[in-house]
């Protein structure tokens, strides 16, 4: 093709700056807005005017536990040296335990083990069943692959209800252990669909001649898949595990449903939708913990991008 | 093949298959039963029902609320469909060009559609803060459209807007994605053809870039429509007052007067035409 011309290039590389800078923005705002001091809020630069990272410090629990405030006549109390060492510390037990700290690490620590765990199931049962879709024989096979791509579009509020009734009526929803197993099984199902369908559509793209040479050379059907197939599929397997993954650490309807009476075991999106509907709603606090959530994200995106763009255009197209 | 071999061809396929279809089966596909089951009843959060016919169906369809709903979602289903279709087409059109840092750009406009909308939404309720936000700094301090600042999400009918620009920031990337790789496999002597007959950037992508790219087209406006139809955190969170249907019946289930029945007939309506657009995809784009 001909050059382009040099009011082609700036209309181009305009476009082009402008397209990123409409998608990285919000991102900057909250990057922005976790370091800026209180009082700069109102700037509308991007540039905080100094680096304030008490709101990161806090989150982390890296601040110095704050001094409590302590009424006059519990001081004279405490000055009174009748009063036994003992007394003296449940006393400032009362006014230094600040109930408003936010277990962030906590939450965090929740969010990845729940997401890890599903992203390992979801993987692992979605590679056997998408192998059996993609090159055994079986009954109901076309209605399996069929089936795989309506329950991939089914989304989660049309269960909603249907699935809290079904845990209230086993009896699962009345004990933590019942609720975090629910809670578990359903992001297996968010997830296990759109697993499924990125594998089935990556086996059929590796050639069936190599299965065949090594059931020649007497790997059972098996031993082939596992030998062969499996780290073949290697790139893929950790794309679909970080996909999984991500929309495990993303999720906010079943686990807003389902572990509101839980607060210690809250995921992230939850205690974040928590935090800034309290009283504690400062922005540098949700900003910098928004940040802290994206980060991991931003982790495994850029973990998983080479793979990520063939295989979400390949049938991974949720959302 | 023997007959030996294609039986445990499908008894090892069955086996491989069982754990994944028993939890699918168990977990959507017998829900999706038990829904419709609800539906006929008046579901307490305890799980105490009682039988009330089609009660549910009565009270929801002279329900002016439902009707409000129903409109919003459609107001919303039209703009983020438009918008993420458009943009997504021209974003692919502009990454198939050739240019430096081509790949950190690839990369970068994927991040909204990973970021999680819990952390993305207060970056988006912060720009459009009353007294701190970017915005109203633009329209009012700098740009002097208006006098007073106005605070778009907290009014449901601006926070649709705000709602549906989200969506087309947060979800144009996966039709972008669709798009360039079929952009990338359409011949280049189409193009060199064209050329020779004297078509214009603008007639190559008339004549050119939209014949080919037609079905992948379709297949994104119903894709779109098929998710966005079910989107619930995206809205709820940057904007719970803007009420898209999903919306609607999660304040049935769970807010307020809990009216899990109600909610459970609402999300019954809502899975047929669901299961109409899926058949219209299975039907129609599959087969393209």
């Amino acid at each position: 093709m001909n050059k382009r011309t040099r009011l082609q290039s700036l209309l181009l590389y305009t476009l082009v700056i402008s397209l990123v800078v409409f998608c990285v923005f919000p991102f900057l705002q909250i990057l922005s807005t976790s370091l800026k001091h209180p009082i700069d809020w109102g700037n509308p630069s991007l540039i905080p005017r100094v680096l304030h990272l008490d709101a990161y410090k806090e989150l982390l629990g890296l601040m110095p536990p704050k001094e409590a405030d302590i009424p006059a006549s519990i001081q004279r109390l405490l000055d009174n040296p009748a009063l036994s060492a003992e007394k003296k510390q449940q006393l400032l037990a009362k006014f230094s335990s600040g109930g408003d700290v936010f277990p962030f690490g906590r939450y965090m620590l929740n969010t990845f083990a729940i997401s890890f765990v599903t992203a390992i199931c979801s993987t692992f049962l979605a590679s056997l069943a998408a192998y059996a879709i993609a090159r055994l024989r079986f009954p109901a096979q076309s209605l399996m692959a069929n089936g795989v791509l309506f329950v991939y579009m089914v989304g989660g509020v049309l269960l909603m209800v249907p699935l809290y009734q079904m845990s209230v009526s086993v009896g699962l929803a009345s004990s933590v252990g019942g609720t975090l197993l629910s809670l578990f099984l359903i992001y297996l199902i968010q997830t296990l669909p759109v697993a499924m369908y990125m594998l089935g559509n990556y086996f059929r793209t590796i050639p069936f001649s190599l299965e065949e040479a090594a059931m020649m050379d007497g790997c059972s059907r098996v031993e082939a898949f596992w030998r062969i197939i499996m780290p073949l599929s290697k790139p893929m397997l950790f794309t679909v595990f970080i996909y999984c993954f991500v929309i495990a650490w993303n999720e906010y309807l079943f686990a807003s449903v389902f572990l509101k009476q839980y607060q210690d075991f809250h995921t992230l999106p939850l205690a974040l939708q928590t935090l800034f509907t309290s009283k504690n709603a400062i922005w540098d606090r949700i900003m910098a913990a928004s940040m802290l959530t994206l980060l991991p994200v931003i982790i495994c995106f850029m973990l998983a991008n080479r793979h990520l763009s063939g295989g979400l255009t390949d049938g991974g197209v949720k959302g | 093949m023997s007959s030996v071999l294609i039986k445990n061809e499908a008894s090892l396929g069955l086996k491989l298959v069982a754990p994944a279809v028993g939890i699918i089966g168990l977990l959507v596909v017998y829900p999706i039963l038990f829904n419709l089951y609800l539906s006929f009843f008046d579901v307490q959060l305890n799980g105490n029902k009682t039988f009330v016919g089609l009660q549910n169906y009565q009270s929801l369809l002279s329900n002016p609320d439902y009707y409000h709903s129903v409109g919003v979602s459609v107001l919303y289903l039209i703009g983020t469909v438009i918008g993420t279709t458009v943009l997504g087409l021209a974003a692919a059109i502009l990454m198939n060009q050739s240019f430096r840092f081509r790949n950190l750009a690839r990369g970068l406009i994927l991040l909204p559609y990973f970021a999680p909308v819990i952390s993305v939404v207060f970056g988006w309720q912060f720009i459009f803060d009353p007294v701190n936000g970017i915005y109203n700094h633009m329209v009012v301090d700098v740009l002097h459209l208006t006098d007073t600042r106005e605070n778009l999400i907290g009014n449901p009918d601006s926070a649709l807007l705000v709602v549906i620009l989200f969506d087309i920031w947060k979800h144009f990337p996966i039709a972008y994605l669709l798009f360039l790789a079929k952009l990338q496999s359409v011949p280049k002597d189409l193009y060199e053809a064209a050329a020779i007959d004297g078509q214009n950037a603008w007639g190559r992508f008339w004549h050119v870039t939209l014949p080919e790219l037609r079905f992948v087209i379709a297949t994104v406006v119903l894709l779109r429509v098929i998710w966005n139809l079910n989107r619930f955190e995206d809205v709820y969170l940057l904007a719970p007052n803007v009420e898209t249907l999903p919306i609607f019946t999660y304040y049935q289930a769970f807010a307020g007067l809990v009216d899990q029945g109600t909610a459970a007939t609402i999300s019954v309506i809502q899975l047929l035409v669901l299961v109409a657009l899926i058949w219209l995809y299975v039907r129609k784009v599959l087969k393209w």
